[in-house]
This record gives structure tokens, sequence and C-alpha cells, in this order.
């Protein structure tokens, strides 16, 4: 397919599936409906995950403490009664702010290192967080108590899904997106090669971050009672990371695939047994990242062919020492 | 503030810190040898924590009997954990970069497995034993038998298994491994024997300090993610791959908290972890300790 052509199938995709979106809570359960709100927020998250990690393939674990941040401007923005945009937008530009800064202290550092920074980081700004409540407001959370209505909340998130799929879908084929991938294939290279990889990869964070932010002040009205150990919780940040990892970080639709995926089991599963469903998402990860690196979205009927031609080879190996062992004895 | 308050004060810092250090000795050793940051390396903890405790709950055995039984146990686990896991990981992966941010993803899917399997299994109840609870006293300051117990077997496997790396020709095998694994590799060094014997050893560490931490802790299925991240900072502290490095870091932070905690406040304890974590790896990211 050419570029044009898949641009044009994708913007149709995306055309399609926003129009089920928007006519999903005039049919159905409300049961439906909430399970349709926490499957459009980790679209959000983990497709602008992608953006920017699934591109230039650092691994970023912050992705709790821009929610997290969100959610408590979102929260003490309520409580002044600002209008509910202004909120969402508040929450966005705290956690660029926050990724702009972290991003210049740890951004130059690869790998696991900036894995575990950023790890770090958010359990920093947790803590500082809950201390701060602590010592300085004597609280231990807040509550919200003017709340919009719940369809204002799924459609803002349904907007926000829809805007990260769209942003994805023009930062693929934009200059901006091509360097993002060129850091991802060799650093070095794209410097060399005219990309300022330190402007680049900032802005690309902070989109992130943007996003996330944008989803946690959107979420946070959904709990009524927020503390920092429910907005920031890191399982939060590993679900969006894991999402990405087993759709296809580097895909535009496997992110999409794996949330709807991962929201359906997360429902049906762990209401009744949330260890299993947690066990399962762990033996998910481990088997997503053995057996496809490239994710759901890089499965195809040759990839399944090689597991069993790679298992029956294996299995004539086993057999063929099986019998040379027996040979030698007789 | 006496004298024999401030050696308690310390004393109980290194108590706590030479846990730490043997958790992180453990992951390093996992880390500068084969580049996997095992972020599941606490819950190995926990489950030898519980194996402690249901072997004296269940068979009455004593938790002296169960540290090398928990070693063996974890070892025995690591190794068919490698075997599963990390093995074809490294067949497939194609660079080290690629196989560092695999092995970090598989760590994590371990660590929502055993700590789900094992929430599943006990449930999430704080669980404990008594185990040699009478005071001693050394100099004036009072300490619990347990507790200087657990500090001598830390510092006895840590320093054991430092003195492994540096007298032994396996040790030597392992160290050249650490420098250049394809210069290892090209003097006859078999990397598929070592690699998996060394992450068994790894896990069997962890097994063992929480085997030692159940002998004065209450123990819950999620004790060990807070050991996994203070043994991350303690290797970030003393330097990727430096065993010697672990010892004194985990000492040090253990000291740095006991003080803290004494002259701030308790809920800053994990503020203060992360803070020197956050700085160390900031300013100075080849270890504090490094020349």
């Amino acid at each position: 397919m050419t570029d044009r052509g898949l641009l044009g199938r994708d913007v149709l995709v995306l055309l399609a599936l926003t129009g089920w979106g928007l006519a999903l809570p005039h049919y159905a359960s409300e049961f439906v409906v909430s399970l349709g709100l926490t499957c459009l927020m980790y679209v959000t998250l983990s497709t602008s995950w992608s953006l920017f990690c699934g591109s230039t393939r650092y691994l970023s674990l912050a992705t709790s403490a821009f929610f997290g941040l969100g959610a408590y401007a979102s929260a003490l923005g309520l409580e002044r009664q600002l209008p509910w945009a202004s909120v969402i937008v508040i929450g966005a530009a705290i956690a660029v702010g926050v990724a702009i800064v972290m991003g210049a202290a740890v951004l130059h550092l690869r790998g696991t290192y900036f894995a575990v920074l950023t790890f770090g980081m958010t359990e920093l700004i947790r803590h500082a967080l809950a201390y701060f409540e602590k010592q300085v407001s004597g609280t231990v959370g807040r509550v919200l108590t003017t709340v919009p209505e719940g369809a204002t909340v799924y459609l803002t998130v349904l907007a926000l899904a829809v805007l990260a799929l769209a942003t994805s879908i023009v930062v693929r084929r934009s200059r901006f997106g091509l360097a993002m991938s060129g850091i991802g294939a060799d650093e070095q290279r794209a410097q060399t090669l005219g990309v300022n990889t330190r402007l680049v990869k900032l802005a690309g964070f902070a989109i992130t971050a943007g996003f996330a932010g944008a989803a946690g002040a959107a979420m946070a009205v959904r709990w009524t009672y927020i503390d920092p150990q429910t907005v920031f919780n890191p399982f939060i940040g590993f679900q969006t990371v894991l999402i990405a990892l087993i759709g296809g970080a580097a895909t535009l639709w496997g992110p999409l695939i794996a949330a709807i995926v991962f929201s359906l089991l997360a429902e049906t599963l762990r209401l009744q047994l949330p260890q299993l469903y947690m066990m399962a998402l762990g033996l998910l990860l481990i088997l997503s990242v053995l057996y496809l690196p490239g994710g759901l979205a890089s499965l195809r009927w040759q990839t399944v062919t090689g597991w069993w031609r790679g298992a029956g080879a294996r299995l004539a190996r086993g057999a063929l020492a099986w019998r040379v062992r027996g040979a030698g004895r007789g | 503030m006496s004298l024999s308050a401030w050696l308690e004060l310390l004393a109980s810092g290194l108590i706590t810190g030479g846990v730490y250090a043997l958790v992180a000795i453990g992951l390093n050793l996992q880390y500068g040898l084969m580049r996997i940051l095992n972020i599941s390396h606490g819950e190995f903890l926990m489950l030898g924590a519980f194996a402690t405790w249901w072997a004296q709950a269940q068979l009455g055995i004593s938790p002296l009997v169960m540290l090398p039984v928990s070693f063996l146990l974890l070892m025995g686990v690591g190794l068919v954990v490698h075997r599963l896991c990390f093995r074809r990981l490294a067949a497939t992966s194609p660079n080290v970069d690629v196989f560092e941010a695999r092995s970090l993803m598989i760590g994590f899917g371990l660590m929502f497995f055993v700590q789900n399997f094992a929430l599943l299994l006990w449930g999430g109840d704080l669980r404990g034993y008594d185990y040699l609870t009478d005071p001693v006293v050394i100099g004036g300051a009072q300490f619990s038998g347990n507790r200087l117990l657990v500090f001598g077997c830390a510092l006895l496997f840590s320093l054991a298994l430092i003195a492994l790396l540096r007298f032994t020709l396996l040790g030597k095998g392992v160290r050249a491994l650490m420098q250049s694994p394809t210069g290892a590799q090209l003097v006859g060094i078999d990397t598929r024997r070592l690699h998996p014997l060394m992450f068994g050893i790894g896990l069997g560490l962890s097994g063992v300090a929480g085997c030692l931490l159940s002998m004065t802790y209450a123990i819950t299925p999620s004790m060990g993610e807070p050991y996994t991240v203070t043994a991350l900072i303690v290797i970030t502290l003393g330097g990727f791959g430096s065993m010697t490095g672990s010892l004194l870091g985990g000492l040090l932070l253990g000291v740095v908290e006991a003080l803290g905690m004494h002259f701030m406040s308790p809920s800053l304890k994990m503020l203060l972890s992360y803070g020197v974590f956050i700085a160390v790896l900031l300013t100075r990211p080849n270890g504090l300790f490094k020349r």
C-alpha cells in the first residue's frame, strides 16, 4: 500500500471508531459505558506513550507521575469551581511542565538508566506529595464534591483518545516523527545527520506527558475521593507500558487493539479473581516479550507457522538425540 | 544524645543495611554479569521469607536450618526461570541494549506473576513468628538476638560471595565475563553454564535475605517491592557490577535511613532514599566509589 493509501485507511478507521465511540452511550448499558471509559483511558495513555517511547525506544515509566499530577490538578481546580475544559488544560500543562524539567535532567541517559530514573522520579513525586499533603495541607486525600456529569467525562476521554490517535497519525508522517524514529534506530547517526536530538526528545516526552496529564485530570472525577496512593499508582504506568508493548509499541493500531483486549480482560477477571488476572497479565507480558517482540500488531500467519516449525524442529532434534544415545548404548 | 543511644542508632542502621547489601549483591550479580535488571528480585526474597515462615509454622523447622534450604530452593527457582525466560531471550535479542530492555519487561512480568501467586496461595495478611527475641546487651546498647543474627548472617553471605568471586577460579571466570564477554568466551569460559549458575546464586541470596527478614519482621506478599527498589538504589550507589561497592553502599544507605528517620520523621524514609538515589544517578552515574 502506498503512503497515501495508508493515510486514507488510518483516517477512515479513526473516523469509524470515533463514530462508534460517540454512539456507544446511547444504546449500551451503564456497565458497558464504564468499560468503554477505562478502555479509552488506556487507548489515550498507551497511544501517546508509544508515540514517543515506541519510536525513540526510550522506556519511560513516568506515566503514572503525569497521570497523578493531572488528577491532582483536576481535584484542586474543581475545588475552586474552575470550568471543566480549563481543568483538563491545566492538568495537561502541569504534566508538560514537569516533563520538561524531568526530561532536561534525564533524557541524556539511555536504556535501563532512563527507565529506572523515571520510575524513581515518579515515586519521589508521589512520596513528596503525600508528605506535603500530610504536613502542610493536613489531609490524606481530597474529596471531589462538584463533579461533572458522566456523559461529559466520557466525551472528554473519547476526545482525548481520538486526539492522541490523530496526533500519532500526523506525527508519524512529519519530520518530527522521522527524527524520533531516527533516534530510536541510532541516536548518534541522527545527530550527525543534523537532528537536534535533545529538543526532539524533550518535545516528544512533553507530548506524552500532556496526554497522560489530561487523561489523569479527566479520570480523577471517576474516583470522587483521591489520594496519592491511588492516582500515582505505579500500576497505571506499568499497564500502559504493558499494553503498548503487547500491542506493538512501534505501530499505530497495536496499542489500541491491546487496550481493548486488556480492558475486557480486566473487567471480566479482575472483580472475581484479581490475583489470577494479575498472574495472567504477568504471564502474557513474558510470553509476548519472548515470542512476539514486535507486539500483537506484528502477528501474521507466518509468525504462527514459524513457531510451529520451530517446535517441530526442536522435537525432531530431541528425537534424533534420543536415537543417537540409544544407538550408542546398544 | 548519650553514647549508647548513638551506638544503638548506628547499629540499627547497619543491621538494616546488611540486609540491603545482601539483596543488592544478588541483583548486582545478575545485572553486572548478564545485563538482567531483575525488577522481580524482591519477589523472590518474599518467597524465601514465606518458605521459612511456612516451614517454621507447619513443620516446626528452625529458621536457621531454613537458611541454606531457602538458598538452594531459590537457586533452583532461578535456574528454572533462567532456562525458561532468559536463555531464549539472549538467543533471540539482536544486541545488548534490546536484551536489557526486554529483560526489564520480563522482570515486570515475573513480578506480577510471583507476587499474585503468593497472594493467591497465602492471602494478604501479615504473618510472623517469634525467634530469638531475648535482648542482648553490648557496650551499654541493647539489641534483640535475632537482629544481631540477621546482621551476622547477611554479612557472612555477602563476604562469602565476594570471596568466591575474588579467590576462586569460578569467580575469576565470572569477573572475566563481566569485563569482556567476548574475550572471556574466546579463552574458553562457558557462558551457557556460568550465566544460569550466577542467576541462580543471585536469587538464592535474595532467598537468604528473605529468610533472615522473616526472623525479625512480619511478612506479606507485597514486602518484596520496597527491597527491589532499595537494592536498585544500593547498586547505583555502589556502582553497577561492583560487589564491594554494593556491600558498602547497602550499609551506608541503612545508616543514612536510620539517621534520617531519627532526626526528621519516619514518613520521610522513602523520600530520603529516592532523593539519594536520583541525586547519585544524576551526578555520579558510575557509582559513588568509582575512582
